[in-house]
């Protein structure tokens, strides 16, 4: 009865979609290195707004994470220089550090939070938004996990029952940028492709000028170097 | 023929939302306190959830099944009560329940509100299932998952009461409702409390380039560099004996019968369940398509594809539990 040829394709959109993600996640950890720069004060007060815009277009959610008991959960990219650090509970907030290198790459409390979740930043940004399975990724080691399983099952379902799209979300504020990001996510596709022919024309010392600035930037390369 | 049923996990609303696009045909799922068996912090539905949900998923043809099935404390049926009303209150098309005081409850109190036997309360023989339908009566029994495909056709034979059966997820090994490993390590037993191994108790802990996972203080795995972790599900722990450590009870594997789709149908079997009240939408909505996709080429006389769900299950391996006894 079981067909072992008829395997099912992945689909073209799937494929488009993926490649715009790709670019999504390079924009907003790269946003993120921005914020950072900001220092404690500027980036406090942005990150309360945000915190607030997603509260309101996510009720269910952040009322839930109110009432959660008193913790702090650290979301730490293995690729980043930017670590967020999510304090659950009634003062609710979220806020920016730097990563802090660990020799044996597991992710460590090291007092500052209650639990970490690690992996590397696309991961931890789809799983923000629930686009894919935790517990899948975590059985592969791709993510791991250090303090307070609880806190972490418990912030894990209260996101999940979200449909969010953070990136969205976060450019709603800043005006006319938002309505970039459709567009961007049409044409994610040809456009990585135009970059990459462009880049491969380009004569070897421009690109390895443009790798130096990338190298550079906030946010982008990984963040153990650091 | 009759088509099987695909009945489908959901933790949370927008869990609810992607079983019912990606097709299932019922949806089963708790409220959020004691009174079920995925009693996870964060996890499951208040009664406006499920007002919403139900709403949700009736306008497009989707049931929804409440479980209600652990097991309440003496002195304290309230809540067990509560819930039974509830469900029936805002419509469910079924509570599916264990105790044998809440099944009484909840045939004299509601006696037009359709009741199923939880896979909890481990009714494997022609007997217990005829006391069930004739005593309460019960529609549909979720089998335990130690039963072999013949003896389900056999039970099919002998009793007119619809049977569900369990085809992927998570298995837990031992005659449901009848387990105390959790209570022994934890003190917290998915009978009473609706959690196995709960998360509060788990800990991971770095061991040099190992992963070790505990409960309740106990090592419960150590899993090498590159080897795929798992849940500290005490039944799925390696332990060490006579200096060699194994699974002693189960291995870490998932069920996926979906090989057995024939055989299963041939046994009588009427609706076909997944499990994973505990997984994120994003598992639930690949696993109930991978299965819609399956059963509408199993219905209408075409291959099942092979579709790879190799990479959601835990400890990255499948198997067909008991059904084909080569477990049991
Ligand atoms: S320890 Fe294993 S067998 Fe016992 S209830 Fe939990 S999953 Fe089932």
């Amino acid at each position: 009865m079981r067909d072992p040829d008829a395997v099912l394709d992945a689909d073209a959109e799937s494929i488009a979609d993926g490649r715009a993600r790709l670019i999504e996640a390079e924009l907003s950890r790269a946003g993120l290195g921005l914020v950072l720069r900001m220092g404690d004060r500027g980036s406090g007060l942005l990150l309360d707004r945000l915190v607030r815009l997603l509260a309101i277009r996510h009720p269910r959610a952040f009322v839930a994470m109110r009432e959660m008991p008193d913790a702090r959960v650290l979301i730490e990219p293995t690729d980043a220089r930017v670590a967020l650090l999510l304090r659950v509970g009634p003062e609710l907030s979220l806020r920016l550090r730097p990563c802090q290198a660990r020799k044996d790459g597991a992710a460590a409390t090291d007092g500052m939070a209650d639990a970490v979740i690690s992996g590397p930043y696309a991961r931890l940004l789809d799983l923000l938004e629930g686009r894919i399975d935790g517990d899948a990724l975590f059985f592969r080691r791709e993510l791991s996990i250090a303090g307070d399983t609880a806190l972490i099952v418990a912030l894990r379902n209260t996101l999940d029952g979200e449909e969010m799209d953070l990136l969205a979300d976060a450019l709603s504020f800043a005006g006319p940028l938002a309505s970039l990001l459709p567009v961007l996510r049409r044409n994610a596709g040809p456009l990585l492709d135009r970059l990459a022919d462009a880049r491969r024309l380009l004569p070897p010392p421009l690109k390895w000028g443009i790798a130096r600035i990338e190298a550079r930037l906030p946010g982008f390369g990984p963040g153990r170097e650091a | 023929m009759d088509r099987f049923e695909l009945i489908c996990p959901a933790g949370t609303p927008a869990a609810l939302r992607a079983a019912v696009e990606a097709g299932a045909d019922a949806v089963y799922l708790g409220f959020r306190d004691e009174t079920n068996a995925r009693n996870f912090p964060g996890l499951n539905f208040t009664r406006q959830d499920l007002a919403e949900s139900i709403a949700f998923a009736h306008a497009r043809r989707v049931q929804v099944f409440v479980a209600i099935n652990t097991y309440p404390e003496a002195g304290n049926l309230a809540p067990w009560h509560r819930a039974v009303d509830d469900a029936a209150r805002l419509k469910a098309d079924a509570v599916i329940l264990a105790d044998l005081g809440l099944l009484d409850y909840a045939a004299r109190t509601h006696p037009e509100l359709r009741l199923h036997l939880s896979v909890q309360a481990s009714a494997a023989n022609a007997e217990a299932i005829r006391l069930y339908r004739d005593a309460f009566g019960v529609r549909r029994i979720v089998l335990p998952r130690v039963l072999t495909v013949p003896e389900i056709a056999k039970l099919n034979a002998e009793v007119d009461v619809e049977t569900e059966v369990f085809v992927f997820g998570g298995l837990c090994p031992m005659a449901e409702g009848r387990c105390s490993l959790s209570s022994y390590a934890t003190g917290l037993s998915p009978n009473k409390q609706g959690v196995c191994s709960p998360a509060s108790h788990v800990r991971y802990e770095p061991r040099g380039k190992a992963l070790a996972s505990t409960l309740g203080g106990f090592t419960i795995n150590v899993f090498g560099e590159g080897e795929n972790a798992g849940y500290p599900t005490l039944c799925k722990g390696r332990f060490v004996a006579r200096d060699t450590a194994a699974y002693l009870f189960e291995e870490p594997t998932s069920l996926n019968a979906m090989d057995l789709l024939p055989e299963l149908k041939s046994a009588g079997v009427r609706a076909l369940k997944i499990e994973g009240r505990q997984r994120g939408k994003a598992y639930i909505g690949a696993v109930v398509r991978a299965y819609r996709e399956a059963l509408d080429a199993f219905a209408a006389g075409r291959p099942v594809p092979r579709i790879d769900l190799q990479a959601m299950v835990e400890g990255g391996t499948q198997t067909t539990g008991a059904y084909t006894r080569a477990w049991r």
